[in-house]
């Protein structure tokens, strides 16, 4: 069934690791940055999530991610560059207007700040099968029932997208515009709306059932679809992270 | 005159994957059956005809006008469309209101809407309910509903997208007897359906669709002799048929009666007398 995801099924290596690891991968990406301040290490970060990218074979998918923040991050970088409260050094001038140094710089660390999260955000959502990252969450604790409610918002959402279209065109079937003025418009509303709310009703219900019957409220121990993989390599990763945030920790200390 | 016209009718979703393959048709006033695997194309060439999609190449014409230079809601006093599954439309409080949101729709007057409703009611057998909420009927009374509500509009061509869905044998009767009331108003009816034995039981015309291009088109019983070119596209012929082939009856009986009556002919069966 058609589900709500940005899913790359590429199969690369990057693929087969563990969906905690990339989960532990994201907070590493947040964290060393923010306890190294400076740009060095945010850059670092940037690139290696970059380059994770290109092998998982993403990097296209992550364009028109970064191409929609750039429509924030470069208001703030003009913003700031013309108001920082700490401005004092004018870097340059466009047309009688001034930038400043260090509101430049100011915007400049949040802009590589957000693309680092954005990018490490992506590593996981799109080298990762939704269903896949809520298991493992599961395996480690979370409650079935609000893993349940996860992955069926995600197949939830095209499925009344798909009815939403159905009963737009059983409506124009009728002699319904759908299009024109706002008053036109309004007038649909009704019509398309109610078979909505009383399909999601009747689905709901339909689907709390088929849930019962197959034991979902059961307080006995659940077992899983599939085995879960546990491979050195991952635990190797999950390792390297960890010490690696320990170690931004140690560093900030010492110097 | 032909209600509907197909000229090399072509359409795809995404380019390269063809779902309709150069299609040219005329309907008259048969009677229509299309039959075919899922994903033949009988729904996308059904809301092609209906103007819900435009076609990539080629013309669909309907009563003289082109799909393509017409909006939906105004093709939709031409060519009616009763959906699979009535509650994705149903939205009114009151039976006889939801019948009467087409009509008003496409232009009737409230008097000739009530009147068409009301009649397009009684001839599904609904007259007695006109004042319940639709959703406290049946789902096989909520279908009747959705049939009246396109009866009622009065179009000259009824499209019926699996009507015998979750109908048991009195209502598959039932709505046989409404199509063939419409084919005798002159309506001209075309379904796309999976029950072989009410297509053979009902319709005039058949029409096989595979792999987005027309099969078989002929006479209903033309068809289902084709046993062979069936296979093709993944069908069977209705079971009585099979039944006659199978015991070596000559000819292609599309009926029960029928065949009963090829059987006596035969001198194998005898008339049971109590």
């Amino acid at each position: 069934m058609k589900a709500l995801s940005l899913y790359q099924d590429n199969g690369t290596l990057i693929h087969r690791v563990d969906p905690i690891s990339k989960l532990l991968y994201i907070a590493a990406a947040i964290f060393i940055p923010v306890v190294l301040t400076g740009f060095t290490a945010g850059l670092a970060m940037l690139g290696l999530s970059l380059m994770l990218l290109v092998l998982a074979r993403v990097l296209r998918k992550v364009v028109p991610l970064i191409g929609f923040s750039m429509l924030v991050l470069i208001s703030v970088v003009i913003i700031q560059g013309l108001f920082y409260a700490g401005n004092r050094q004018v870097m340059f001038a466009l047309g009688g207007v001034h930038f400043y140094r260090e509101g430049l710089l100011f915007s400049a660390a949040i802009c590589v700040r957000v693309l680092n999260i954005l990018c490490a955000f992506a590593l996981l959502v799109l080298t990762t099968r939704p269903s896949d990252l809520i298991e493992s969450l599961v395996r480690q604790g979370l409650s079935p029932h609000f893993g349940y409610v996860l992955s069926s918002v995600l197949q939830i959402i095209p499925q009344m997208t798909g009815t939403m279209e159905t009963i737009t065109d059983a409506q124009r079937s009728r002699g319904m515009e759908t299009e024109g003025s706002l008053m036109v418009r309004l007038r649909a509303f009704l019509p398309l709306i109610g078979p909505v709310v009383m399909n999601s009703l009747v689905s709901t219900r339909e689907r709390s059932l088929a849930l019962e019957v197959r034991a979902f409220s059961s307080r006995a121990q659940k077992t899983f679809l599939n085995e879960e993989r546990v491979s050195t390599s991952n635990r190797v990763i999950k390792i390297v992270l960890l010490a690696a945030m320990a170690a931004a920790v140690a560093w900030r200390v010492v110097s | 005159m032909n209600k509907i016209e197909i000229r090399n009718l072509v359409f795809h979703y995404t380019a390269g994957e063809p779902i309709l393959n150069d299609i040219s048709l005329a309907f008259d006033a048969r009677s229509t059956a299309i039959i075919g695997q899922n994903g033949a194309g009988k729904t996308t060439f059904v809301k092609l005809l209906k103007g819900l999609l435009k076609p990539v190449g080629g013309d669909v014409v309907i009563n003289g006008i082109n799909t393509s230079d017409a909006t939906v809601a105004a093709l939709a006093r031409h060519i009616g469309l009763v959906f699979q599954n009535p509650n994705d439309q149903i939205f009114k409080n009151k039976v006889l209101d939801e019948v009467m949101f087409g009509p008003l729709n496409i232009g009737q007057s409230q008097d000739e809407a009530r009147e068409r409703a009301d009649a397009a009611l009684a001839m599904v057998g609904l007259a007695g309910r006109i004042n319940d909420n639709p959703y406290d009927l049946s789902l096989s009374e909520r279908k009747l509903i959705s049939i009246a509500s396109i009866v009622a509009m009065n179009t000259e061509i009824i499209i019926f997208d699996e009507p015998t869905i979750a109908q048991d044998f009195s209502g598959k009767e039932h709505i046989k007897a409404i199509i063939r009331d419409l084919v005798a108003q002159g309506k001209l009816v075309l379904t796309i359906i999976h029950d072989m034995d009410f297509v053979a039981e009902t319709f005039e015309r058949t029409l096989v669709f595979a792999q987005g291009r027309v099969l078989l088109d002929g006479s209903t019983r033309e068809v289902f002799a084709e046993e062979e070119v069936l296979r093709q596209a993944h069908l069977e012929p209705p079971h009585v048929t099979q039944l006659a082939h199978r015991t070596g009856l000559p000819g292609t009986p599309l009926t029960v009666e029928e065949f009963v009556r090829e059987k006596r002919a035969q001198g194998a069966m005898r008339p049971v007398t109590p």
